[in-house]
């Protein structure tokens, strides 16, 4: 193993000290002189055609600074893909949820911002909506928008092999029906969005987001203005999990109110408002075919998913994908066919989520185990006969070049002590496991890949500047380890210049778990890049070759031969007086196909890696209540290598609360007419401290051949399969699989009374 | 979130409280830790001219006993009851509810035992913010004429999620109402009209000043279970509370009451006084009695809170059985 | 309406201002004082990121009004260092990695804060419960339990 200084070491995070003292400053703490409060209109209506608004009242109240509505706009519509453009942010036509953007008002203080909503007066003529998926499609179905009939947004078909001559070679095929509802990203921060402009037309923005190169493109297209007038800015953000990836309408609005008003603008979301006027998770239901061999392998599946898209297409055919990505890559399968359809209703818009598709990954898991029963083997033998193995291909054609599945089977499942309690356990008490893979970056257009610049000072500090964005998870601490690694001084020594359009170098964001992976690994060639210029000039002075230099703690010396050293600013400067810029670039762009398409052609090289992870949990169930008590929980993650272990174990907890304990047991969207009656903190139930078991958090690695020091993704495996196991769980101390998501106690309940009545 | 306006009243002592309830209690409203009603402002459900502040009135912030009594002050923070060791010895179906509501950080410091009695009742198609409501007509509860809750009703069906009600019901606990030259003392039980839009007998000129639990004397148990989907924070879904007087191996007196299910808390007459004359060892008249109090308490749910109203009331009989159980176990039988 | 003055102790400082009734503690911190530390995640009281301590003890800022607070002894997350020595519940929030996105931080800081003046040394299940009135979506809670435990020890 190599001898690094930082990386692969616990090290604390460099930006937790602003964040333990109050300093450091969230969007919604920014106060910029004669700031503006906005507010947002929102439509009350989940389908109607606006006919007028009237904003007369409104302006003239006194502290009304400026009003605009989707006229003012230039109309334009905004999709993440040529073929999904459909979001006007602020619409002139139809509004297609409740808490659709309508109009906006910039006033003096907030209380005046919401007297002057009150005096908008829009006319709606009411349209019938459609809210469930399946009733969309009908051929006499409220229409959403023109250019997609039957309300179909996107589908994805797949077909590799020979499907029904699989189904046809198959011991035992069964089908099964599996669903779940919408959940919530429920960042912690509610959100929020900052604009200003300055004379020459420069827009400036604060704004959580999951990188800021993500937010810039569609604002200049948005708005007509050139890119490098958009300048997103660094800002402590409160999570993202998918949630934060696009273009917000409050984004634009922000930015025409403070042009509107020549002052700065901020707007802070309600926390209902970030509940259903941001993104939502996507409900889905999933018909899952499998035919298995006698010693369980998989030779054929057949999938078809519905999944519930709301009003617009966000990032739709990537959330129609990925579901069947992380199962292609987690189990072998000889043959396989894939329809996945995202329907447009009138409701919120859906995004990617950490835990995405839970009705897709906990049914393809809950099958394995009904077959595995049925084929007298344990969950963890089906698991091994199907895991993934380094080297292989993916039906759609991905080189999994490292992957350590089984061996994160095996951990996880020796750790529980599965072999003991597999069939062991007392009544009402429950052990199941989970298996999934995530991907390490997806195909991003333009913006797949990432260039990183440093520059040393002449007392060997160095500025590291990159479009890296760090929504919490430790992205920042992540760019100043590999820096003071590779350019031989301490992290003190570092100062950070990330996530800023104006200044720093295009980057594809915290988006589909590269951060590391691409983000990083540019950081570290553009360390190698300029370290190449020091140890010349160290080289010159210790009369040294450059191969035989180490810099390690503000030193470099000769190997073998620490005498023979030099502080490292000795070099720097020496470097300077020879002419020798102390700084370098570093781009990495990632090895993934570039005429692979999400609908059009989804084949070949998918992402630059994939990360593999194994949940097993273990519950105790009251079976008059249904309520679950879990007893401990295992997660083990093949992460590549791990660059620092505490975070990683951070993720796996984090994710192991959100995929298993909230995703599995407690978090839901209830609605009623198209509204959600659970927005808020008190009804939206996301676990709390009490409710958390004890963790094992396992860290394997496979050392990626391509990830930086063989790093790749992290935490989100743990979050897909602590949902799958905590399902597996359950259903063992019931003795009942379940096929609806989550399992809430009235589930658990009308389960075994249903099952003892079978039984007397 | 901002709250309206209003205007700020800050009594020095008690009278001086019940003087100005008196001039504007219709118009006002009186805010004692402010869990409750501040959420209620900000969602515009409740708008009042005057907010009548307890802060000054430390006479109401007290714990003592009395003629075989615990009486406690209605500004009693929550904390200290929970802390008070009369009652976690001797009061465990109050000690417990007490101790359930919200979170320590919530209302445990500044919520009051009086606001916690006089939270107003709970629907999940009325607790909702302005803009919510303003994407349908208003219910009963907001001054309109129909209810989401069940089609058809005539009346708002609000439910009463108070967990100290049903406790002190089923204690037998009085409550202390002034107004300016007017004092009654009613039981707990009085409290509540069961009526979902004016859930509370209280007059908008009188302040609850007083909670009195007798307390029990040997052979006397009591117990309060209440169901959530959290550790914290959540209001009971369904809640039941027992108390048990044996004498003799024979129960000489039960109470249960529900709470949770109805627009207000249920005590259940018949159930309770199935199980006088029993031993406190006969399963089936224990079961019985949980079963009784399911059909009765039953018949008034409505799917208004959080949770599958089937579940709900599937787990009516479940949770007093537990309550009775623990009862039992606590008096000793 | 009208502004009434009040006057609060904020982190060991008076705190002089003339707001109207309405004004919760938690607004009047962020505006007034310009103490942005607590934040507001819910506004309802659920979540817990508001949370600063009134004369020692937890409350929920965005449901206190500010007059209430009047004459009293706030602290926030800003007042819980003395200078450039942080509190142990702050280095150890630091050591075991008990921060992600930091959001819930300060309110969580409080809460524990909060509990540890009330009980130096609670076990691992009283910890669990004082902190379940305040929400953290990034870390599953078991850093932060480790750090409250640890910081308890010092």
């Amino acid at each position: 193993m190599a001898d690094y200084a930082y990386i692969g070491k616990k090290m604390p995070r460099v930006d937790t000290r602003a964040k333990v003292t109050g300093q450091a400053r969230f969007t919604a703490d920014l106060d910029l002189p004669r700031m503006l409060v906005g507010k947002i209109l929102r439509s009350p209506h989940p389908h109607a055609r606006i006919l007028n608004i009237d904003v007369s009242a409104a302006e003239r109240l006194p502290g009304v600074k400026a009003v605009i509505i989707g006229a003012e706009t230039l109309g334009r519509k905004w999709g993440v893909f040529r073929y999904t453009l459909d979001q006007q942010m602020l619409t002139t036509d139809k509004v297609r949820y409740i808490g659709e953007d309508v109009a906006a008002v910039a006033a003096v203080d907030a209380e005046t911002a919401l007297a002057a909503l009150d005096l908008i007066q829009v006319d709606y003529e009411v349209l019938d909506p459609v809210f469930d998926p399946m009733a969309a499609m009908a051929p006499d179905a409220p229409q959403l928008h023109d250019d997609f009939p039957n309300n179909i947004n996107i589908h994805v078909p797949i077909e590799v092999g020979d499907v029904e001559a699989g189904f046809k070679k198959s011991h035992y095929v069964r089908e099964d029906t599996y669903a779940a509802p919408e959940d919530s990203y429920f960042q912690a921060e509610p959100y929020a969005v900052v604009a200003q402009w300055d004379l020459d037309g420069n827009l400036e923005m604060w704004m959580p987001n999951a990188g800021p190169h993500m937010k810039s493109k569609p604002l200049s297209n948005l708005l007509g203005i050139p890119l490098n007038k958009v300048r997103v800015r660094k800002i402590a953000i409160g999570g993202a999990f998918g949630g934060r990836s696009e273009i917000s309408p409050a984004d634009m609005i922000c930015a025409l109110l403070a042009k509107k008003a020549r002052r700065p603008v901020k707007i802070a979301f309600t926390r209902e408002e970030n509940s259903i006027a941001t993104r939502q998770g996507h409900a889905l239901t999933t018909t899952i075919k499998t035919g298995v061999d006698q010693e369980g392998r998989v030779l054929a599946r057949d999938i078809t998913c519905y999944m519930d898209g709301g009003a617009y297409s966000s990032t739709g055919p990537i959330a129609t994908s990925v579901p069947f990505l992380c199962m292609e890559q987690a189990y072998r399968m000889d043959h396989v066919r894939y329809n996945g359809y995202r329907i447009y209703t009138n409701k919120p818009i859906r995004g990617m989520i950490r835990m995405h598709g839970r009705g897709f990954a906990c049914g393809v898991d809950t099958q394995l185990d009904l077959i595995a029963e049925h084929l007298g083997l344990d969950p963890v033998q089906i698991r091994v006969v199907n895991a993934r193995q380094p080297g292989e291909y993916t039906n759609t054609g991905s080189l999994v070049a490292s992957c350590a599945m089984q061996k994160t089977i095996e951990k996880a499942a020796e750790k529980a002590r599965w072999a003991d309690k597999w069939g062991n356990l007392p009544p009402f008490h429950g052990i199941g496991i989970g298996t999934n893979s995530v991907q390490t970056g997806f195909p991003m257009g333009i913006r797949g890949g990432s260039q990183a610049i440093i520059k040393f000072n002449e007392d060997g500090g160095a500025t590291v500047i990159s479009g890296v964005v760090d929504n919490g998870q430790g992205n920042d601490n992540m760019l100043v380890q590999i820096a003071a690694e590779e350019l031989g001084i301490r992290p003190e020594d570092i100062q950070l210049v990330t996530a800023d359009t104006e200044v720093t170098p295009s980057d594809p964001g915290s988006y589909s778990q590269v951060s590391t992976f691409i983000g990083g690994h540019a950081v570290k060639l553009a360390a190698r890049d300029v370290m190449k210029k020091v140890l010349l000039t160290a080289s010159e002075l210790l009369n040294a070759d450059v191969g035989d230099l180490v810099a390690r703690d503000r030193m470099i010396s000769v190997k073998g031969d620490p005498e023979r050293a030099i502080h490292i600013k000795k070099a720097i400067r020496m470097g300077l007086v020879k002419g020798r810029a102390p700084s370098g670039e570093g781009a990495y762009w990632p090895k993934v196909d570039h005429k692979r398409e999400w609908v059009q052609n989804p084949h070949g090289q998918m992402c630059g890696a994939f990360s593999f992870g194994t949940t097993i949990c273990e519950v105790a169930v009251d079976p008059e209540t249904g309520q679950v008590t879990v007893l401990e929980v295992t997660a083990a993650q093949d992460v590549g290598y791990a660059l620092n272990p505490l975070v990683l174990e951070g993720q796996f907890e984090g994710s192991v609360a959100m995929g298993g304990q909230g995703g599995m047991l407690t978090e839901e969207h209830v609605w009623k007419d198209g509204a959600v009656l659970n927005p808020t903190a008190l009804d939206y139930r996301l676990p709390l401290a009490a409710d958390m078991p004890p963790i094992n958090a396992i860290i394997v690695e496979s050392v990626d051949p391509d990830g930086p020091y063989g790093a790749k993704e992290a935490g989100m495996s743990i979050a897909m399969s602590a949902a799958q196991a905590y399902c597996a769980a359950v259903s063992n101390a019931v003795g009942v699989y379940f096929e609806d998501y989550p399992i809430t106690p009235d589930k658990i309940v009308r389960a075994i009374r249903e099952k003892q009545a079978k039984e007397n | 979130m901002q709250l309206p306006g209003f205007e700020y009243l800050e009594p020095r002592n008690l009278d001086e409280a019940l003087d100005m309830l008196g001039e504007h209690g219709a118009e006002g409203a009186v805010l004692a830790g402010g869990t409750d009603l501040i959420v209620r402002m900000k969602q515009r459900l409740q708008t009042p001219r005057f907010l009548l502040s307890l802060k000054h009135l430390n006479e109401l912030d007290y714990i003592r006993e009395d003629t075989g009594c615990l009486l406690i002050g209605a500004a009693t923070p929550l904390a200290r009851i929970i802390d008070d060791a009369n009652v976690r010895a001797r009061l465990p179906a109050f000690h417990t509810a007490v101790s359930a509501i919200g979170a320590r950080s919530i209302q445990h410091v500044r919520g009051t035992l009086g606001g916690n009695l006089c939270q107003d009742n709970r629907c999940r198609f009325y607790n909702q913010s302005a803009f919510f409501r303003s994407t349908r007509q208003a219910c009963h509860k907001a001054g309109g004429t129909i209810c989401y809750a069940r089609e058809g009703s005539d009346r708002c069906r609000s439910t009463c999620q108070s967990d100290g009600a049903p406790a002190l019901m089923a204690l037998g606990a009085a409550v202390t109402l002034r107004g300016a030259g007017s004092e009654r003392t009613i039981p707990v039980k009085e409290l509540y009209t069961a009526v979902g839009d004016a859930p509370l007998s209280l007059h908008s000129s009188e302040l609850l000043t007083e909670i009195s639990i007798p307390l029990p004397g040997p052979g006397v148990g009591s117990a309060y279970r209440r169901l959530t989907f959290r550790a914290a924070i959540d209001y009971p879904l369904v809640s039941a509370a027992a108390y048990v007087r044996l004498g003799d191996g024979h129960i000489d007196e039960a109470r249960i009451v529900v709470g949770a299910i109805g627009s207000g808390p249920l005590f259940l007459v018949t159930a309770s006084n199935g199980l006088q004359g029993k031993q406190s060892t006969d399963e089936k008249a224990l079961s019985a009695a949980a079963g009784m109090a399911g059909s009765s308490a039953g018949a008034f749910i409505v799917d208004n809170l959080n949770a599958d109203m089937e579940y709900r009331t599937a787990m009516i009989p479940v949770l007093v059985s537990r309550a009775l159980r623990g009862a039992l176990a606590a008096a000793g039988a | 309406m009208e502004k009434v003055n009040l006057e609060l102790k904020v982190n060991g400082e008076t705190l002089t201002v003339a707001i109207f009734p309405n004004r919760t503690l938690l607004e009047v911190l962020r505006a007034e004082a310009g103490l942005t530390g607590a934040k507001e995640g819910c506004g309802e009281g659920a979540c817990g990121h508001c949370t600063v301590l009134l004369d020692d003890q937890p409350v929920r800022a965005c449901l206190t009004l500010a007059v209430e607070a009047d004459g009293h002894d706030i602290t926030t997350v800003e007042g819980l260092a003395a200078g450039e020595t942080l509190d142990p519940l702050q280095e150890a929030f630091i050591e075991h990695g008990s921060v992600q996105c930091g959001f819930c931080t300060p309110g969580m800081l409080m809460s524990a804060k909060g509990l540890l003046l009330e009980d130096p040394q609670p076990d691992e299940q009283k910890i669990r419960r004082a902190l379940s009135g305040n929400i953290c979506r990034c870390t599953g809670y078991t850093k932060i339990v480790e750090a409250v435990a640890d910081a308890a020890k010092k």
